[in-house]
């Protein structure tokens, strides 16, 4: 095999005399497909930033074509043909995609008219550039009125047009939805066969599998190692990643039938908002756990907001143990026994600059402040509590602030403050989001088990292994409305996604 | 990792130095500075400041901002002028707290209700209030005493709260310290002081989590307008009158000096310890100014420079900013070449 594109040997660096990488080495061909493995705190991103000169390494060297590469800011990686595709895209979202694209390099007219900008030599430029990877996407389109693959899209169009060699790309999946990521997966293989290296960073193995032809794992700071994807499986590949296996959950099968006895907790009939969704009509007993699978944007998300008051529904009522009930606002929501974990829990979940035990006992101060004075030692063994049935870790105890803490505990976290507040009914939406994969077994777990204590749970997820793995029973959404439901033991991947995508039942 | 109340001691400390590094200088430079008549009068001279620091500092927390209070203790006090013929000296006193309140409760509700930003709702108060101020007293300071001799008594009662003492202390110092402490309570033990923290901290997650944000924003605005009257009444009982003029600027004064006891713009953090120090070290240093006989000028220059040194550096500390890339300019180091430069990049 022809010598490597890219080598990082021997990489080093600490943050405040902690080893974040440890002897961390790993090579790039030209035309391969990297993907870089690791749970949250495991290196990756520390590795990445070193690889575009966003940090200086301790020790170790950056090799490009064998040539040793000192880059001290992300300007000299960037010379070097080294792009990275980060998950939340940078662009003008009112500029058109030609000037996306050129943005800083727009072509100018010749002679006395200098200072104008040549639009037609513009477009014209932007044009050749998306042909290079035949998209089919006009360059006077407003960057805003594109999809998200769309967008991500453009930013490898514009990378490639700067001469890229390398191509890191941080979960660029996490906002698409399954067709979208065929005709990411699509993009990339061209740039393969041009003979551009990427670095693919994906908490979804199922996509490793698909687009990367090696894998690199990385845990605690220190190379597990580099395989071949053929040698590995998803199994393995766990394993490398957490330094244990996980529980197959798929074979836990559940008492399906001693649920279905139990009493109607969440009752929603023919609730419907204009545009988002329509006559949805659903019920959560008590102990269950009900899967809403979904695509991005198929109305579920906005159902669980309405039901929780945060969007108003034009029509349908709500009952919660048998009560009609009125629920206008999150306070509402809250009063009717409802628990609601958004969507992005460090941006609507927690209040990062507030400790643990300020965030755990946000939603029940009625109880431990009942007349505005806070019962302190009250609130300290509820927090104690909450703290060691979730197995919430934390570096400082439960002063320390939840900016601190990795997604997984974060979202233990916001769990940990619906319980406090003693809901019957909770709403998830997206409860690993950007979870690592041994968190993410640990939530679970803990859902599992607040189901067995009586809990009504909805969950939105557009995870479909998530759904099959932690649902009692599936129902699918597609444009608003219900399209199938499933108990888990019939679902299958297929009829999820086929009902999903709005195919009939 | 840092501990949060590691850094905030830390904080808290540098502001003890600086205040000491300024009595130091102030004390070599001026024989008056030290002496018991001086402090008197500076302690006097801030309670307005001190009272409006303290509400400031919980709206602050909170995300607010309230740039109509000097405007509104001036209001306030020509209300007092205004009524006391009429209505006698005590009721009006009372209904000036109510019209305090009152305008910060109108701000509050344009700020959460409305959706006008904060900056510009109470910017827009800050030029009624005062316009207000100047029609109700026809642009004239307006006595406050017994002209017909009739309420002896209740002036009296009136002036005692400038001029009275409680426990030893100026009874608006009194009033001060008292509200000093009552809010250092309420940020530490209450629901609606950690409401403050968590509303300005992350107010859409503390929405979500089910608390009424408008009405704790909305009590915020109320307090920090209760706080101008407060501040009124116990002014124009000193001075004896009430005079549409009072206050001038007193928001920036009084920003200036929370600002650099470490409350953020941004809302969420910072204690009312800080503030008291900041509240220190900005008075200190005008009334050290002044006795070195510096003109006004020079003291609004000197609180522009400290208002704007206190954000600056707030905005620095957030932002973690690579110092040793900044200063080094950004250049290209090509490969292999001078390692140490490179070395040196973090």
């Amino acid at each position: 095999m022809s010598a490597p594109l890219l080598e990082m040997r021997n990489i080093e660096k600490s943050f405040y005399g902690v080893k974040v990488l440890d002897d961390v080495s790993i090579d790039l061909f030209a035309g391969e497909t990297l993907a870089l493995l690791g749970e949250n705190g495991a290196g990756k991103s520390t590795l990445i930033k070193i690889l575009n000169g966003d940090y200086t390494r301790d020790a170790g060297e950056v090799l490009l074509d064998g040539q040793v590469m000192r880059f001290t800011e992300p300007r000299d990686a960037e010379a070097a043909g080294i792009r990275m595709i980060y998950q939340e895209l940078h662009y003008a979202p009112e500029l058109s995609v030609a000037e996306n694209l050129l943005l800083g390099r727009l072509l100018h007219r010749q002679g006395a008219l200098g200072w104008m900008v040549d639009w037609n030599a513009t477009r014209e430029k932007a044009r050749e550039a998306l042909k290079l990877l035949n998209v089919e996407i006009d360059p006077m389109t407003k960057m805003r009125d594109l999809s998200v693959v769309e967008r991500e899209i453009i930013e490898i169009v514009k990378a490639l047009s700067q001469k890229a060699r390398i191509i890191v790309m941080d979960e660029p999946t996490a906002a698409l939805t399954p067709p979208e990521v065929q005709r990411l997966f699509g993009i990339i293989r061209d740039l393969c066969k041009q003979g551009i290296g990427i670095i693919y960073i994906s908490h979804r193995l199922d996509e490793v599998f698909q687009i990367a032809q090696r894998v690199t794992v990385l845990r605690d700071g220190k190379h597990v190692g580099t395989r071949p994807i053929a040698e590995v499986t998803n199994k393995t590949l766990v394993h490398m990643m957490v330094g244990r296996d996980i529980e197959g959950r798929a074979e836990v099968r559940k008492n399906t039938a001693a649920i279905q006895r139990s009493d109607v907790v969440l009752d929603i009939a023919g609730l419907t908002k204009q545009g988002a969704f329509e006559d949805i009509s659903l019920q959560v007993r008590a102990g269950e756990i009900v899967g809403l699978f979904g695509l991005l944007g198929a109305g579920h998300n906005i159902l669980t907001q309405t039901i929780f008051g945060i969007e108003k529904a034009d029509s349908g009522s709500v009952r919660i143990n048998g009560q009609a009930t009125q629920i206008a606002s999150p306070q509402d929501g809250k009063r009717a026994g409802v628990g609601f974990v958004p969507l992005d829990r460090k941006v609507n979940g927690l209040v990062l600059g507030m400790s643990v035990r300020k965030n755990i006992t946000l939603s029940n101060w009625r109880v431990l402040a009942p007349l505005g004075i806070f019962s302190q030692g009250k609130e300290m063994t509820n927090t104690r509590l909450w703290v060691d049935q979730l197995g919430i870790r934390m570096a400082g105890g439960i002063e320390t602030h939840t900016r601190y803490l990795s997604g997984g505990n974060q979202q233990k976290v916001v769990l940990a403050r619906w319980l406090e507040a003693n809901v019957k009914v909770l709403l998830l939406n997206e409860p690993t989001w950007g979870v690592d994969v041994g968190a993410r077994s640990d939530i679970y777990d803990q859902l599992e088990a607040l189901a067995a204590q009586g809990l009504a749970i909805l969950m939105v997820s557009s995870d479909i292994e998530e759904v099959l793995t932690v649902s009692h029973r599936i129902l699918t959404i597609y444009r608003g409305r219900l399209t199938g439901e499933f108990m888990q033991n019939h679902a299958t991947q297929e009829k999820l996604l086929h009902a999903a995508a709005g195919g009939v039942s | 990792m840092k501990s949060a109340t590691g850094r905030s001691l830390a904080e808290i400390a540098s502001l003890v130095v600086i205040l000491a590094l300024i009595v130091i200088f102030f004390a070599q430079a001026s024989p008056v500075f030290l002496t018991q008549r001086n402090l008197e009068n500076t302690l006097l001279d801030i309670t307005t400041i001190g009272i409006l620091a303290v509400f400031t500092t919980m709206l602050m927390i909170g995300g607010g901002l309230d740039l109509s209070i000097g405007s509104t203790v001036a209001l306030c006090g020509v209300v007092i002028g205004a009524l006391q013929a009429s209505w006698g000296i005590l009721p009006a006193a009372g209904f000036a707290l109510i019209v305090g309140a009152f305008v910060g409760l109108l701000n509050g509700f344009l700020v959460t209700y409305v959706g006008i930003n904060p900056l510009i709702t109470t910017l827009g108060m800050l030029s009624i209030a005062r316009g207000l101020a100047f029609v109700f007293s026809d642009g004239l300071t307006i006595p406050v005493f017994d002209l017909e001799g009739t309420q002896i008594d209740a002036y009296n009662t009136f002036t005692q709260l400038g001029e009275g003492q409680v426990l030893g202390l100026a009874t608006p110092v009194f009033v001060m310290l008292v509200l000093f402490i009552f809010g250092l309570l309420i940020l530490q033990f209450t629901s609606y002081g950690r409401a403050m923290y968590a509303i300005g901290g992350n107010d859409k997650a503390s929405q979500l989590a089910g608390l009424s944000v408008r009405r704790y924003r909305m009590i915020a605005y109320m307090l920090s307008g209760l706080s101008a009257g407060i501040a009124a009444v116990l002014l124009t009982s000193r001075l004896y009158a009430a005079d549409p003029r009072a206050a001038p600027a007193m928001e920036l004064t009084v920003i200036t000096a929370v600002v650099l006891g470490g409350i953020s713009l941004a809302g969420g953090k910072g204690t009312l310890i800080g503030t008291a120090l900041g509240v220190l070290i900005l008075t200190t240093l005008l009334n050290g100014m002044k006795l070195l006989s510096t003109s006004t000028d020079a003291q609004n220059i000197a609180q522009g420079v400290v208002l704007l040194l206190a954000v600056g550096l707030d905005q620095l500390r957030t932002r973690n900013i690579n110092w040793s890339r900044w200063l080094r300019g950004s250049r290209v180091v090509p490969s292999g070449a001078s390692a140490k430069a490179a070395a040196g990049g973090d």
